[in-house]
C-alpha cells in the first residue's frame, strides 16, 4: 500500500472511530439520578421557552422532574418515560428529533449534506494536483526579459 | 472521469430533490402547531384528587357520570382575565344541570390572590388548587388559560389552549355530551 493510500486510510479510521464514539449509545449501567438527570435534560420544559426540564425551574418543570424521577424508581425504561411524555405533549417536547420518521431526514440531511461535500472536495482536490504544472518556456523568459527596463 | 462526474451529478440532484420533498411538505406547517392542541384529546382523563378553595376535595373519581368542564388558570394572566366573564357566564347558564361540574384549577398561583380574585369577580364554580402541578403536568398544559371538556366516562372530548368564549364553552360542553 502506497503512503498516500495509508493516509487516507487512517484518516478514515479515526474518522469512523470518532464517529461511533460519538453516536455510540451510552451504557445500561447509569444509576437512577443520572437518568432523570438525562431524560430531564432530553425534555422540553412545558411552560418555557427552549429550556429543558433539567434547566427550568418552573412549578411544572419541578412536578415533571418528580414524575421522571418516580417513573425512575418504579421501573419504567427511559424509551417508556420518554413516550409517556409524548403522548402527553407531542414530539416537540423532545428537544432533539426523533431518529426515526422525519427524524431520519432532519439528521440525515447534514450527514448527506457532509459527505457529499466532503467526497466533492477530494475529488476537486485530486483532479487539480493532476493539472499539469505550467513551466516557463524559453520564449516566455524572452519576453520577460524583454519587458525588464 | 464524465461517468464520475454523472455519478456526483446524479448524487447532488438527488440531495436536492430529497431536500425539496422536505420542504415542499414542510411548507405552511407551523412547527408551534404541535403545542397548540391538545394531545390527551379521545384519551382517559388524568385522575386527580385537590384541595379546593372552600376547603374540601375534588377527586375525579367522584365526577364519574357527570361532563366535566376544567379550566387551567390563575389570577395574574391577563388572557384569564379575557376570558373570565365566559366562564362566569357558562357556568350560571349550566348551573342547574345536576351532570354538570365546573372546576377552574389553579396553576402557579398564590392562596390570597386567589382568594381575592374569586371574591372580586364572583367566581361561583368550583375553584381548586394544584399544589405541585401534578394536574397541570399530568394534563399536558403548557400554561394557562386551557380548558378541558371531560365526557361522563372520563375521557377527554375537547380542549381549548388559550382563552375561550361562551360559543366554545357550549361547544365543548356539547362535545363532551352535555345536554343542549
Amino acid at each position: 500500500m502506497s503512503r498516500r493510500a495509508l493516509a487516507w486510510v487512517a484518516l478514515a479510521a479515526v474518522l469512523v472511530i470518532t464517529l461511533a464514539i460519538v453516536a455510540w449509545p451510552r451504557g445500561g449501567d447509569a444509576s437512577d439520578a443520572s437518568r432523570v438527570s438525562s431524560l430531564s435534560s432530553e425534555l422540553r420544559c412545558p411552560d418555557c421557552e427552549g429550556q429543558s426540564i433539567e434547566q427550568s425551574s418552573t412549578e411544572t418543570a419541578r412536578a415533571a422532574r418528580a414524575d421522571i424521577r418516580q417513573r425512575v424508581a418504579t421501573g419504567q425504561s427511559d424509551g417508556e418515560i420518554r413516550q409517556a411524555y409524548i403522548d402527553k405533549f407531542g414530539d416537540s417536547i423532545l428537544l432533539k428529533p426523533e431518529g426515526g420518521g422525519l427524524g431520519i431526514v432532519v439528521w440525515g440531511l447534514p450527514a448527506a449534506a457532509l459527505v457529499l461535500g466532503g467526497g466533492g472536495l477530494v475529488i476537486a482536490l485530486r483532479r487539480w494536483r493532476r493539472e499539469p504544472h505550467q513551466h516557463p518556456t524559453d520564449a516566455d523568459r524572452e519576453l520577460v526579459g524583454r519587458a525588464r527596463p | 472521469m464524465r461517468h464520475r462526474a454523472r455519478w456526483i451529478a446524479l448524487a447532488v440532484g438527488a440531495f436536492v430533490a430529497v431536500l425539496a420533498v422536505v420542504l415542499a411538505t414542510q411548507v405552511g406547517t407551523d412547527p408551534r402547531a404541535d403545542t397548540n392542541r391538545s394531545h390527551l384529546v379521545g384519551k382517559d382523563a388524568p385522575a386527580f384528587d385537590l384541595p379546593t378553595l372552600d376547603g374540601n376535595h375534588v377527586r375525579s373519581n367522584e365526577l364519574a357520570g357527570k361532563v366535566v368542564i376544567v379550566n387551567f388558570w390563575n389570577s395574574w394572566c391577563l388572557p384569564c382575565h379575557q376570558e373570565h366573564g365566559a366562564l362566569v357566564e357558562f357556568a350560571r347558564r349550566h348551573a342547574g344541570d345536576p351532570s354538570f361540574v365546573m372546576i377552574g384549577i389553579v396553576r402557579d398561583d398564590t392562596d390570597s390572590a386567589i382568594r381575592r380574585y374569586v371574591e372580586e369577580e364572583g367566581v361561583r364554580y368550583t375553584v381548586a388548587f394544584d399544589p405541585g402541578a401534578r394536574a397541570a403536568l399530568d394534563f399536558g398544559t403548557r400554561g394557562q388559560p386551557e380548558t378541558y371538556a371531560i365526557s361522563p366516562d372520563g375521557v377527554v372530548q375537547g380542549a381549548q389552549i388559550g382563552p375561550s368564549d361562551v360559543a366554545l364553552l357550549e361547544r365543548l360542553y356539547a362535545a363532551a355530551g352535555g345536554r343542549p
